[in-house]
């Protein structure tokens, strides 16, 4: 074994990884998670452009480190492995000031270089601007300071959307007045627009990010977060994924932003703000069943309703079927985050079940009874959840228990389900798709 | 192992009729005997320190193979070898594994074999709590692992960020074993933390001042300091959680209104001088071991050991980059993103300096060497990766992502455990006596750098592509398959290149024993420091006579002098200069029974509190004896057939006598704190 050839692939083997390390550059491609490419948001934007630079910072430090290396190697190497015998010495050089002087000055003025950018960046990441987008709610003019509430859950994401007079930053989710829109997974939003996140958690902590538009922010129980932002330049689709360990589904925790210019962002605040809708003799009999009274079901609906009401509504709300049965109260009995998705607008997303499952079919377009069938049979083939009340001391679950549903009750509750709300825009259906 | 014993000068009891009257349970000192109770009861530094390595290694094979698990789960997508419970207990385990029992462990095992070596004792201040450290850790070690015979490992992550451990979110008992189970390793750090700082502040022979020591001594002293301030914060912590699990105490109760950021500010205030407790050992071992196959001194020594001390002073203002994105307010997330960029400079001074060493050397690229210029190249990637994090704002799109794996694998693996490796190869002869065969050795460096490579840098890649870490499975369209897959096959890799180390040292013990069991000879690399003037493997009582210490690097100016041209002579062979182990008439502290004891008691006190509180009786119980009968262990078995009435020590020592310094206080100091030694 000769020194040398050890040596001379040594040589080839850091030249791949310094080739490795090269690539980050070039190959963090096509991922739907990109944090380098495909960004819509200046957030996002400003701190790639920062990223590059300082790679190409380390990249010539790394350099400069190995370089000497590998000058030293080929200078000053011995071959053989006598140890003893060899009494050739060099210079015994082990000090010098001005060289010492220069390791300690050289990295600290790079490193104060970067810190300068880097407060600026991050007060500027950090700055709030005031922007009011006028809409149309409920039939009545409201300046909105563009805000979405984010709460996570084990292992989904709620937004809400509170266009009254609310100081939402000042209060601990659970003691929020009810907001305006409630939606689940899928945040829309206008383009163009600076939306401040209140991001904080219902049980343990999670993290909020998507990646095209800006950095995370945790999501901390009993706390809001610290102002943070998104704006997306474009109308478009972006992905993201719970990035703090939140238990068993942390994986299976995603999310959605949809951007949408703003005359559909109106239009999807007036879908939101209307109740589940009804035919004449479905309201009938929702009213009936409302007044205490027990009519037989005539039709699919009227069955769905029924079951909605018996079974879902433990935890669910959807509003104008089970206003009346749900309660806050009654659903953190049931559940450890006190929270279900609301799904009076289930059929306006495209994803469900945490955002790893679509809606609606991506290529055709149809809504996909087959997914939704298969999460109402057990829920945790799909998802992993902890269902199962955990210990005696406490019933409460995490997560959709199996509710053994019969195939016809599961046949019912499809149809209920995708006739809640209007079908979203094509392009959504298909940059959505999960699978 | 091949320790070749020096019998002592205590041979078993001349005779029963001297034993003096004992209190009840109080058992008469164990003997040397050559058997295996010889490690059971060892208060020997040198066995205490290989059989910390040993039991390190035996869970880094633990935790490699979950690390394996995790790679094959994760090399394709939608993976399903794990099901989401067993891989959150696998990456928890592998990460609580690695930190705590085989990084830790192994550089206490160098720390404990060497610090009293290089500084020149004979032992350390307290050779029995030595002993009690080394066998709390091994139980605290075991107890943590028996937690897969009991429901599955912890399941929260090494972090465990409340409240996602609390009963509520983890009701198995994994967490349980978490909490005391690093507890009672935290004891084990800290006894040996007191023990070594004291070593070294008061068992330093004559003339061996604080900056003459080796960089490696150095280094472990900063260390042993991070141990003793930072355990205890750690053990608050985990005595909180303890009670809120097992108790229902509501310390991290957010319904209860607690503010889950105490247990990340508890964690990272331990947990970021803990990076430091990992990587400074390996930078200590390094110094060693570039100037000795570089034939020059370290370049720039003050600057090497200030550094040292700066990064662990440094170390305590940077823990909060840990929780940019947690919500801490913009103002703190700069003043963090500044100290954490900072710490950079004392980092890269040890990094150039070394560089600066290599240069102009005449070097010998032994295994060890090559493991050390590993260390180097492997940590600059590293620390530089960290820069990028300290930049806050990239940190919001790096942090939680596989950028962040692979950045703490290139510091922990690249840094510390590559930096081991260089130790097992430069001291394997000084521990064993026998020289780990050079060829296997640099196979095993190779594999072991090149898998490293092709395991984590990739992760850099599959970081930056917004792959979260901790998640047992991604999607086919997230574009992660292909990083994934080449991070797998590198991981096997790196086992096989930890195969061909096990092997190495069973292939060069039994070529060694083929070979007529030829002795190495005190100093085999040509090196520097006081470790190799004594014969390898190193005798029981580590140095014949005390040596006067009258410079840095005291072992190699006695071998080398300079002649009027500053040009490097040899003055002596390291065979004339080095100590031959031959003084049989050493007084040593007997072996007791009551560290093994005392450490016994700690687990099953545990086990009580998670299953049964009366089990917790037998664990006191054991703990009381333990204690009790250590306070009244006689310094010595009254049996014995040593001298030790003469209490000065100072025939040790000839030239003391000669020049007849008695007087000197600094000999007296030593003589002191080698008695202290004796009864503790």
């Amino acid at each position: 074994m000769t020194l040398n050839s050890s040596a001379a692939r040594r040589y080839t083997r850091v030249a791949l990884v310094v080739l490795a390390t090269l690539l980050l550059a070039a190959c963090a491609g096509d991922a739907e998670l990109d944090t380098r490419s495909d960004l819509a948001g200046p957030e996002a934007r400003d701190i790639e452009s920062f990223m590059r630079i300082l790679l190409w910072v380390t990249y010539a430090v790394f350099a400069f480190v190995m370089a000497i290396s590998f000058e030293a190697w080929r200078r000053f190497r011995i071959r053989g492995d006598d140890y003893t015998d060899d009494d050739e010495w060099p210079e015994q050089e082990d000090e010098n000031s001005l060289l010492e002087m220069l390791f300690n000055t050289v990295p600290a003025l790079i490193l104060l270089i970067v810190g300068g950018f880097t407060i600026i960046l991050h007060m500027e990441l950090n700055s709030e601007e005031t922007n009011l987008v006028t809409l149309d709610v409920a039939g009545s003019a409201v300046e909105w300071e563009p805000q979405v509430v984010v709460v996570g859950q084990q292992w989904w994401w709620e937004y809400q959307y509170h266009f009254g007079d609310v100081d939402v930053d000042q209060e601990r989710v659970e003691t929020l007045p009810n907001a305006d829109i409630v939606t689940a997974t899928q945040m829309v939003i206008p383009v163009g627009q600076e939306i401040e996140l209140e991001i904080t958690s219902r049980d343990v902590i999670h993290s909020h990010w998507i990646p095209s538009l800006n950095g995370k922010r945790d999501a901390v129980p009993g706390r809001q977060s610290a102002p943070w932002k998104i704006q997306a330049d474009e109308p478009g689709v972006f992905f993201g994924q719970c990035t703090e360990f939140c238990g068993l589904s942390h994986s299976r925790m995603r999310m959605q932003v949809v951007a949408l210019e703003p005359a559909d962002f109106q239009a999807w605040v007036n879908a939101q703000m209307e109740g589940y809708p009804l035919e004449a003799d479905d309201q009938a009999y929702l009213e009936a069943l409302v007044a205490g009274d027990t009519p037989a079901a005539e039709n699919s609906t009227q069955r769905a309703i029924n079951t909605f009401r018996g079974k879902c509504a433990s935890c669910h709300l959807m509003e104008n079927i089970a206003d009346d049965v749900w309660s806050q109260e009654r659903v953190a009995e049931q559940l450890v985050a006190g929270a279900a998705p609301n799904l009076t607008h289930f059929a306006t997303r495209t994803t469900f079940a945490g955002g790893i499952r679509n809606v609606y079919d991506p290529d055709t377009g149809d809504f996909n009874e087959t997914d939704l069938r298969e999460w109402l049979m057990n829920p945790a083939d799909i998802k992993a959840n902890y269902a199962q009340p955990a210990n005696d001391d406490d019933p409460r679950m995490r997560g959709m228990p199996n509710l053994n549903l019969t195939t016809e009750e599961i046949d019912d509750l499809v149809g209920l389900l995708k006739g809640a709300g209007e079908k979203p825009a094509e392009f959504i259906i298909e940059e959505t798709g999960v699978e | 192992m091949a320790i070749i014993e020096e019998p002592l000068a205590l041979e078993a009891g001349e005779d029963a009729v001297a034993r003096v009257e004992r209190p009840l349970g109080d058992l008469t000192r164990p003997q040397a005997d050559g058997s295996w109770k010889d490690w059971l009861f060892t208060v020997d530094h040198k066995k205490i320190g290989i059989m910390y390595g040993v039991a390190a290694m035996f869970f880094f094979v633990i935790g490699g193979a979950e690390a394996l698990l995790i790679r094959i789960q994760l090399a394709t997508p939608n993976g399903t070898l794990l099901s989401p419970e067993v891989y959150n207990q696998v990456f928890t385990m592998h990460g609580v594994t690695m930190i705590f029992l085989v990084i830790m462990p192994l550089a206490a095992a160098f720390a404990n074999y060497l610090l009293p070596l290089q500084i020149g004792a004979r032992d350390v201040a307290f050779p029995r709590m030595n002993a009690l450290s080394l066998w709390i850790f091994l139980f605290g070690g075991i107890f943590l692992n028996t937690a897969w015979l009991f429901g599955g490992g912890a399941d929260g992550g090494w972090f465990n960020y409340a409240p996602n451990s609390s009963v509520t979110f983890s009701p198995s008992n994994g967490i349980d074993f978490y909490a005391l189970g690093l507890q009672i390793t935290g004891i084990a750090s800290l006894v040996s933390a007191i023990n070594l700082i004291t070593t070294v502040m008061n068992m330093r022979p004559k003339g061996m001042t604080l900056m003459r020591m080796p960089i490696f001594t150095w280094m472990n002293l900063v260390v042993q300091f991070l141990l003793l301030f930072a355990v205890p914060v750690i053990s608050i912590a985990l005595f909180q959680l303890t009670f809120d699990r097992l108790f229902g105490s509501v310390f991290f109760n957010t319904e209860a209104g607690a503010d889950p950021l105490l247990w990340q500010h508890l964690f990272w205030i331990f947990g970021h001088p803990e990076v430091y407790i990992l990587i400074l050992p390996s930078f200590g071992i390094i110094s060693e071991v570039i100037p000795t196959f570089s034939r020059k001194p370290i370049f720039g020594y003050k600057f090497m050991v200030i550094s040292g001390v700066a990064i662990g002073f440094m170390g305590w203002g940077v823990w909060a980059h840990h929780m940019f994105v947690s919500g801490i307010g913009p103002i703190s997330v700069a003043a963090f993103s500044l100290s954490t960029m900072f710490i950079a400079v004392p980092t890269g001074v040890k990094i150039l300096n070394w560089l600066a060493t290599i240069w102009g050397g005449r070097l010998r690229f032994t295994t060890a060497m090559l493991f050390a210029v590993g260390v180097v190249s492997m940590f600059t990637i590293g620390g530089l990766s960290g820069v990028t994090h300290s930049i806050a704002p990239a940190d919001t799109q790096q942090t939680d992502t596989y950028y962040i794996v692979a950045h703490f694998h290139y510091v922990i693996f690249g840094g510390a455990l590559l930096g081991i490796f260089s130790g097992f190869y430069f001291w394997w002869p000084k521990m064993f006596g026998y020289m780990l065969n050079e060829r296997i050795g640099k196979w095993n460096f190779w594999l072991q750098i090149v898998g490293f490579n092709v395991t984590f840098g990739p992760m850099h890649i599959l970081g930056l592509q917004g792959m979260s870490r901790r998640i047992d499975t991604y999607d086919e369209d997230f574009g992660f398959e292909f990083w994934n897959l080449v991070a797998s096959i590198g991981s096997f890799i790196i086992a096989a290149g930890i195969a061909i180390f096990f092997y190495n040292i069973f292939y060069s013990r039994s070529q060694w024993k083929k070979a007529g069991m030829p002795n190495p000879g005190p100093d085999p690399w040509d090196a520097r420091s006081l470790e190799w003037m004594t014969a390898s493997p190193t005798p029981e009582h580590n140095f014949d006579e005390d040596i006067v210490v009258e410079g840095p690097d005291e072992f190699w100016h006695r071998k080398y002098g300079y002649d009027e041209n500053h040009n490097v002579v040899r003055i002596a062979t390291a065979e004339e200069v080095a100590q031959d182990g031959s003084n049989t008439n050493v007084h040593l502290p007997s072996p007791s029974y009551y560290p093994i004891v005392l450490a016994a008691g700690l687990p099953i006190i545990a086990y009580g509190l998670i299953f049964s509180l009366w089990l917790c009786i037998p664990g006191a119980a054991l703990l009381i004896w333990g204690m009790v009968g250590w306070i009244f262990e006689h310094p010595d078995d009254p049996n014995a057939a040593h001298d030790h009435h003469d209490d000065h020590h100072d025939d040790d020592d000839p030239e003391a006598l000669e020049t007849g310094d008695d007087d000197d206080d600094a000999k007296e100091l030593v003589a002191a704190s080698a008695d202290a030694g004796d009864e503790n």
